[in-house]
């Protein structure tokens, strides 16, 4: 291990930047999530339409080419949109950090819309008539009713997913981000030990899926705490 | 920003010489996986537990670290070791196709294994217990009853576990390969029109997966056509 003396601040920092991207990416793909999942189920045809075509594009399109189109897009994209305001302007790239964060949340967002809505569809409809009934608000209903209830069915999947975002930190370096799988390459070019190298990597992803895993697991025992003493 | 469609249509021709690669390295590892899957599977179910534990270690490992890390060590790590450059594998090991095709297989065969089980373990118990008082033997039980009643249990997984390997095969072309997303890449870095070609790159994928989904629809309605008649 001491050949990675050195190293271990950079992978340190590549690691804070790989929590922070998961970071980012898991609350824009649970907004996209809620918003794709409410599309699905409103009454509204255009809206649904929207969703459908949301979740077929993200989820069947490779995550590479989806980030890859964004990265190169948005720097055409916003280079025009700035020259439209100052002309002298040559070239604007997004950086590759937000790039990537808004890629792979979008990506599974395109998933957990398709969990939320089985998990909203999975509370029993008594319930939401029971809330309207005391006369709740709509969102009383969603905050207290319906919210809670759906937490539960979709936690499962709401994991996988979590951990889908982790994993899908690792292509961010492909755009020049500098996390661990970067810092990797870095240190290869220099101490040319890459499976050492790379097999630190692994271990470091095996090491955070861990703890997402447990964290999980445990939301998982509380949300269903209330079942406990049934069985 | 000038957004030329048809440039789309012209790309289409061209990203699809990678075609061939892609659903090469597709039917390939999916092949390889599934084999893969089955061992690990049997020694996931056995009993002893020197079976058991080298089953869950690799299914861990495989299912919680990226396959782009997974094709690295493959591809740029084992060559750091000289008895693997001096080994009759190396020919095999040097090639980005066998990487990829490697990678690719043992990433899947941990999902596929997990998949298998839990049709395995869907499987009613009284079906065995059935098969066990008309006397049949456990090899008979095995490939009569509980293999045909899980797979068909795992089908619906089965065909998601084989749209993400079709996504998965992008990566190949970080390793240089030139399937359909290195082709797309090799076209957008002589053209610079990311929008046109990785759109027209997008959907030709989109029909490859509604291709496999049709596909595993027919046969889940295939295998279910018993529940059918009721």
């Amino acid at each position: 291990m001491s050949l990675l003396d050195g190293w271990w601040d950079d992978f340190f920092f590549g690691l804070l930047t790989v929590l922070q991207v998961f970071c980012i990416a898991l609350v824009i793909a649970v907004v996209c999530g809620l918003l794709g999942a409410s599309a699905k189920l409103s009454n509204s045809r255009l809206l649904r339409g929207i969703a459908q075509a949301y979740t077929i594009v993200f989820r069947g399109a490779p995550e590479l080419l989806v980030l890859l189109l964004f990265y190169f897009g948005m720097a055409i994209t916003l280079t025009w949109f700035v020259q439209v305001f100052d002309p002298s302007v040559k070239f604007i790239d997004l950086p590759p950090f937000w790039a990537g964060s808004i890629a792979i949340g979008l990506i599974v967002g395109a998933y957990m819309t398709e969990t939320f809505r089985g998990a909203f569809l999975g509370v029993d409809r008594g319930q939401v008539e029971a809330a309207r009934a005391l006369s709740l608000k709509r969102h009383q209903i969603f905050r207290y009713v319906r919210f809670p209830q759906m937490w539960r069915l979709a936690l499962p999947n709401f994991g996988n997913h979590m951990l889908s975002i982790m994993k899908d930190t690792a292509l961010v370096s492909i755009i020049g981000l500098e996390e661990i799988l970067f810092v990797a390459k870095m240190a290869n070019s220099i101490i040319h030990r890459p499976f050492l190298l790379y097999m630190t990597v692994a271990l470091i992803y095996l090491a955070v899926t861990t703890v997402i895993t447990s964290v999980v697991a445990w939301l998982e025992l509380r949300a269903n705490r209330h079942l406990r003493g049934a069985r | 920003m000038n957004f030329d469609v048809s440039l789309i249509a012209t790309s289409l021709p061209k990203i699809l010489h990678g075609l061939g690669l892609t659903l090469n390295l597709l039917v390939v590892s999916t092949l390889i996986g599934l084999v893969l899957a089955v061992g690990i599977l049997l020694m996931r179910l056995s009993k002893r537990a020197w079976l058991v534990w080298p089953a869950k270690a690799y299914i861990y490992f495989f299912r919680g670290t990226p396959l782009l890390v997974q094709l690295f060590v493959i591809y740029h790590g084992l060559p750091q070791f000289g008895f693997i450059r001096h080994s009759i594998l190396w020919p095999i090991l040097r090639e980005p196709y066998w990487c990829s095709v490697i990678a690719l297989s043992l990433n899947t065969a941990a999902y596929v294994s997990e998949i298998l089980r839990g049709g395995v373990l869907g499987v009613d118990k009284g079906f065995v217990e059935a098969g066990k008082a008309l006397g049949l033997s456990k090899f008979q039980r095995a490939s009569r009853i509980t293999a045909p009643l899980a797979v068909r249990l795992a089908l619906p997984a089965y065909g998601n576990e084989i749209v993400s390997m079709l996504k998965s095969t992008a990566l190949a072309s970080t390793v240089t390969l030139m399937e359909m997303t290195g082709v797309a890449r090799t076209i957008v870095a002589d053209t610079f029109a990311p929008y046109e070609i990785f759109i027209a790159a997008t959907i030709i994928y989109l029909v490859l997966v509604w291709i496999i989904q049709t596909g595993f629809s027919m046969i889940e309605t295939y295998a279910n056509r018993h529940a059918r008649r009721t």
